[in-house]
């Protein structure tokens, strides 16, 4: 359990301190500063969208595909920037571990917290283009921060499994390299899911199991259109119980993390 | 735990697993597992330590190099943790393995500051209220507003130091730092410690005898992860300058 001292105050601080560390140096000497970090998805996406909107004509046949596809692409780099930042958090900070004792979790949930921030902006970035692109507010899109939450609890576990292992083999800071490479490509981000369903419905199926998938389909879903694909609706017709698999893999993958990031942290200092 | 006793040590024992060969990464694990092949040496660094600290002792911590020292600071500030037996602490405990832990060049002094406190686990209220002792210290007043990176390096070292000194915690843990910058602030620090001598309780690591004789009121001497001696600063300075004797 990684969060029970959470309301420690002195944990509070820390936390904090170390976000706002983070935050003011991440862009440090650039001269755009922060607006690198709207720029980045929108630049991702603008490429994306000339490739794959414009050129292979992808999308054709979704309502508002431009402010879809921003969606994929920002929530994608939430998550990659979450579980890159958090996996070599506490590699980074190895100096701070070395001389002081303080809760572990904290230097991870730190490295997490700034692409919660830049999510959140993204989000109105988003919110912005969405109205100028037509799509009608809904009462669903209060429920988003939920999903949002969903998706940051399976980075945070990530971060924390995967960031345990790499105080000792630092090989997972590559071995993450690539499965991003792969998981962008397994999650239906620049492709409509209907384009693989149309082929092979079995292999949609799989598809919509990844939680990230399923996180991104429910938001676009709850955002744009209810048009959307979702495992919610196209998962598990027979057995309801296959809808459920997205949400177990991420409550098994935080528990798993947080139990396992916790035994670990206890021999960081000497290992690091 | 008796009333006044401030940290209680009791069989102490660590050891260090040392990789032998390049025992890193992934693959020379694997294959170290497939061979059957250990990957590491065990090193005994603390071999049953047992004392008791009152409040109030400037205790020195004394041995050679390799000896053990740094580590049983380091159990102290439960940075590792023990192997075999305990450490009891009672009340608030202040590590100072190395100054300036934290420090970042490219945020300012007073964001350092703030910083180095969270560090210790103290809140950014508590920290107000040290801050101006701090800096004055330090003498650095003009300068907090300036990137660490602009300091010279005998400024940030006593900016560190002077959060160190006064950080308001009960105990107070230093390794090899007591006396920093020019010979005036040099003089200024050894004042402070000469004066905080039976009021804070200090674990202090050196290998400085003039300074355990001038300001510790107990030295203990570490020899192969063993207390050989225990007593009075004299004795175990001579007896620390006797090691090479023999």
């Amino acid at each position: 359990m990684a969060i029970p001292n959470f309301l420690y105050k002195g944990n509070r601080v820390l936390l904090k301190e170390l976000t706002k560390t983070d935050f003011k140096l991440r862009y440090q000497g650039s001269v755009l500063g922060y607006l690198w970090a709207l720029l980045r998805p929108l630049m991702m996406f603008a490429i994306l969208y000339i490739v794959f909107g414009k050129l292979l004509r992808f999308g054709s046949d979704i309502p508002h595909y431009p402010v879809y596809l921003l969606t994929g692409t920002t929530l994608w780099s939430f998550f990659t920037e979450c579980t890159n930042q958090g996996i070599q958090a506490i590699v980074v900070r190895g100096e701070l571990i070395r001389k002081i004792c303080f809760p572990k979790y904290i230097i991870v949930v730190s490295a997490t917290l700034t692409a919660i921030i830049n999510l959140l902006i993204n989000l109105v970035v988003i919110i912005v283009f969405a109205l100028i692109n037509g799509v009608t507010p809904s009462w669903t899109w209060l429920i988003v921060p939920f999903v949002v939450c969903e998706l940051y609890a399976l980075s945070l576990g990530i971060s924390f499994l995967l960031g345990a292992i790499n105080v000792k083999y630092r090989d997972i800071t590559s071995i993450w390299d690539v499965c991003i490479q792969a998981l962008f490509y397994a999650v239906p981000i620049i492709y409509p899911i209907t384009m693989i369903a149309s082929t092979n419905l079995t292999a949609a199926k799989i598809i919509l199991l990844n939680p990230i998938a399923q996180c991104i389909q429910d938001i676009r879903y709850l955002l744009i259109t209810s048009e959307t694909v979702t495992t919610w609706n196209f998962v598990g017709t027979e057995n309801p119980v296959w809808k459920f698999i997205p949400l177990i893999i991420v409550i098994i993958i935080l528990t798993w993390g947080s139990w396992y990031f916790r035994k670990k942290s206890k021999k960081f200092a000497e290992e690091i | 735990m008796e009333n006044n006793i401030v940290i209680s040590v009791k069989n102490l024992h660590k050891s260090f697993k040392l990789p032998t060969e390049r025992a890193w990464g992934l693959k020379q694990a694997i294959f170290n597992r497939l061979k059957g092949i250990k990957g590491y040496k065990e090193q005994k660094v603390l071999n049953g330590i047992n004392f008791d600290i009152r409040r109030g002792e400037f205790v020195g911590i004394v041995g050679r190099n390799g000896s053990g020292k740094s580590t049983l600071l380091k159990t102290l500030a439960k940075i590792y943790f023990p192997e075999k037996g305990s450490v009891e602490i009672n009340g608030n405990l202040i590590p100072f393995i190395e100054l300036g832990v934290g420090f970042n060049p490219d945020l300012s002094g007073r964001e350092n500051v703030y910083l180095n406190g969270a560090l210790l686990g103290f809140s950014n209220k508590e920290m107000d209220a040290m801050y101006d002792e701090i800096v004055d210290f330090a003498e650095l007043r003009e300068f907090m507003d300036q990137k660490l990176k602009n300091y010279s390096s005998g400024m940030q070292v006593r900016l560190a130091f002077s959060i160190a000194i006064r950080a308001k915690g009960d105990i107070l843990l230093l390794d090899e730092v007591l006396a920093v910058g020019d010979a005036a602030f040099q003089q200024k620090c050894s004042n402070y410690f000469a004066s905080i001598k039976n009021h804070q309780t200090v674990v202090l690591v050196t290998h400085n005898m003039e300074s355990v004789k001038k300001f510790c009121s107990r030295a203990i001497l570490i020899e192969k992860g063993r207390i050989k001696l225990d007593g009075e600063p004299q004795k175990i300075a001579e007896a620390y300058n006797n090691l090479w004797k023999q």
